[in-house]
């Protein structure tokens, strides 16, 4: 496995630079000196700063951001929800049903999503704008937070909720004291994943939108409809930046949780043995 | 199914001596709040029922416990014992009876409301929290203020010798620790009962004697009813003042641990408890107390205490203990049961020996002899013709 030879080194090399060759490029000439984008001028911040003078763009971004923080803070709270009714309540009628409809979404078409939910706005007379954008972030999202709360769920042993209740704790004092410090781990990587989701996302965006709720992907592409200019070279740079930091924190976190809950296990088989 | 168990042994007369055995040995203690009827019980199961879908756990339970026992549900795993636990503590519902906890009915409160505190098999420390917090999670739910936490923490803490370890967090500690914490959080509240559901089952058999004897001192000290759960009949025996033996969903045999052994109702409890030789035969008369039992197989019929209801042409057996069985090689005068054998078997443990004999109808019988004498003449040995002898009423004539 570990030996190595040309071919796996070629094959690995052509894969990465397929992959990150034009993140790459972007990157780079978002630092470009000149105004035509495809022509290399010398390196200077000064798209950056022209950012910081463009109106539209930061308001975009400013839509976005808090966009992402209440569709994944909503998305976490559901997905959280429903893992516990999902691992918690065994089995009830229509639970078959009930985790298929929760998990459809991660399969589904971005189109279908956004088209149904910009019918379902219309039809209830909704009107579309910032909250329709995060009534649909949260929709979609909401099944990638299930399904990480989840996982965390399954092996939590069920009896330290019960020795909470048994020493007087109500359900509610034992989900806010016992259960929800355990799964926070999870619950905060889950948010993380939502919040980059709602970040870049583009497609349902545009069909659950509405005048002055504008994100970020939605002012690029239309900007770059009309000329890709050096600021959509930065702006995009910024967001490669914030999802990759996203990424990062949250697997991060999940994997320090699953190490450490590892080590509580391992002690604990020790003690006992 | 080598050597009775530790506790039995001394509980019962000297191994070897059968005939200075009395028919009902006498409590070990004046505690016995069972026999008097102005005793009201703190825990009262009301024919109780419970089924899972098809499987009923348990079958129409009736039981009282009371104030200040150390009362075991001993059976193998599936007979109910735990789902009985888990009713009174709130986490099942019964299908149909009661449950009472002082008088009052607890059968439709909630796990949060009764006066209960369980420790858990695998013990359920929040990891998350120190074990100072977790011995006094249950008093921060009553509202209770913090400085008479911190002293009622303490005096857990100091109770299970864990004022050290106060500040670590459970992964921190080793398992006989963790369930000290466990011990602790459980009896940090003072609950007028404390319910164990397999509490030693993780630990090893060393440490587990420990901890059985420290359970049997916290019970003491703090005056609390406990109530164990365990398949482990040689910890029924040493904790318990009264043991409830249970097979699929029923109660078996409810009494002390020496009535247990010594007067068990059934074949089922005699071979739960310890070890017993079972001895089939046909009842043929019934006289004074005392039935004439043919075994078959032409040998000489023998004598026991014939329970009652015991009638002739009844199939019933002989429960008796292998220490109670006297084994020699000269035929003995004036006894009324005694049977020829082979010695086929030999296992020397030190303090006793176990002997398997073989009856002339097959049947191997066992026998147990201390060795009291540092040498002997001639030992019992492999191939040697003995005598076994009992008297009549040191077996148990069960119908079941």
């Amino acid at each position: 496995m570990k030996r190595f030879t040309w071919f796996n080194a070629t094959s690995i090399a052509l894969g990465f630079a397929f992959l990150y060759i034009p993140i790459l490029l972007l990157v780079i000439y978002s630092f470009n000196e000149s105004k035509l984008v495809t022509v290399w001028g010398g390196w200077s911040t000064k798209w950056y700063g022209e950012l910081l003078q463009n109106e539209g763009i930061l308001n975009a971004a400013w839509v976005t951001l808090r966009v992402a923080v209440v569709s994944s803070t909503l998305a976490v709270i559901l997905g959280t929800l429903a893992a516990i009714v999902l691992v918690r309540m065994g089995r009830f009628p229509g639970r078959t049903l009930f985790s298929g409809l929760i998990f459809a979404p991660l399969v589904m078409p971005e189109v279908i999503t956004g088209l149904s939910m910009l019918l379902l706005f219309v039809a209830i007379g909704l009107d579309r704008g910032f909250w329709t954008v995060v009534i649909a972030h949260a929709t979609f999202s909401m099944c990638f937070a299930a399904v990480v709360v989840q996982a965390r769920l399954y092996d939590f042993d069920k009896s330290v909720e019960e020795a909470a209740m048994d020493l007087g704790a109500t359900p509610v004092q034992t989900f806010l004291q016992v259960t929800l410090p355990i799964i926070a781990p999870s619950v905060i990587s889950a948010w993380l994943l939502a919040f980059t989701l709602s970040l870049d996302d583009l497609v349902i965006a545009s069909f659950a939108t509405g005048p002055g709720a504008t994100t970020l992907p939605m002012k690029i592409y239309s900007q770059v409809r009309l000329g890709v200019t050096p600021e959509i070279n930065a702006v995009s740079t910024i967001m490669i930046g914030l999802v990759t930091l996203g990424v990062l924190v949250a697997s991060y976190s999940t994997k320090r949780a699953s190490q450490r809950q590892e080590r509580e296990l391992k002690a604990v088989d020790a003690g006992a043995k | 199914m080598s050597g009775a168990p530790a506790q039995s042994m001394s509980t019962s007369a000297a191994p070897g001596a059968g005939r200075a055995t009395a028919r009902t040995p006498a409590p070990l203690t004046g505690f016995a709040p069972w026999k008097d009827p102005s005793k009201r019980p703190i825990v009262r199961f009301e024919n109780v029922v419970k089924r899972f879908g098809d499987f009923v756990a348990v079958k129409d339970c009736t039981l009282d416990i009371y104030e200040r026992e150390f009362f075991a549900l001993l059976g193998p795993s599936g007979c109910g014992k735990t789902t009985l636990l888990r009713m009174l503590a709130g986490f099942e519902k019964p299908t149909s009876g009661r449950i009472l906890v002082a008088g009052q009915d607890i059968t439709e409160l909630a796990p949060y409301e009764r006066p209960v505190n369980m420790m858990f098999q695998s013990y359920a420390l929040f990891p998350h929290m120190t074990v100072e917090q977790n011995i006094g999670f249950g008093l921060k739910q009553e509202g209770m203020p913090k400085d008479q936490i911190g002293q009622r923490v303490e005096e857990a803490m100091s109770m299970l010798e864990l004022t050290r370890f106060g500040k670590r967090k459970p992964h921190q500690l080793s398992g006989g620790q963790q369930q000290r914490v466990a011990l602790a959080r459980a009896i940090a509240k003072k609950p007028r009962i404390v319910l164990l559901d397999e509490p030693l089952g993780a630990l090893d058999k060393r440490l587990r004697q420990t901890a059985q004897f420290e359970l049997m001192g916290i019970q003491e000290r703090t005056g609390t009813t406990f109530i164990i759960v365990t398949h482990d009949q040689e910890e029924a025996m040493t904790v318990s003042s009264r043991i409830a033996v249970m097979d699929h969903g029923e109660f078996v045999q409810i009494a002390t641990p020496g009535d247990i052994y010594e007067a068990p109702n059934s074949r089922y409890v005699a071979n739960f408890i310890g070890d017993v030789n079972l001895l089939e035969g046909k009842v043929v008369k019934v006289s004074d107390g005392f039935a004439e039992i043919d075994w078959g197989g032409g040998l000489a019929r023998f004598k026991a205490v014939a329970p009652e209801g015991c009638a002739s042409d009844q199939t019933v057996w002989l429960a008796l203990r292998p220490e109670k069985i006297h084994i020699d090689f000269d035929k003995p005068t004036d006894a009324s049961n005694a049977v020829a054998g082979k010695v086929v078997d030999v296992g020397y443990l030190g303090s006793i020996s176990h002997y398997h004999v073989e009856l002339a109808n097959g049947q191997r019988v066992k026998a147990l002899r201390t060795n009291s004498s540092r040498l002997v003449d001639r030992p019992i040995s492999w191939e040697d013709k003995v005598w076994l002898e009992w008297p009549p009423e040191t077996g148990i004539v069960v119908t079941r």
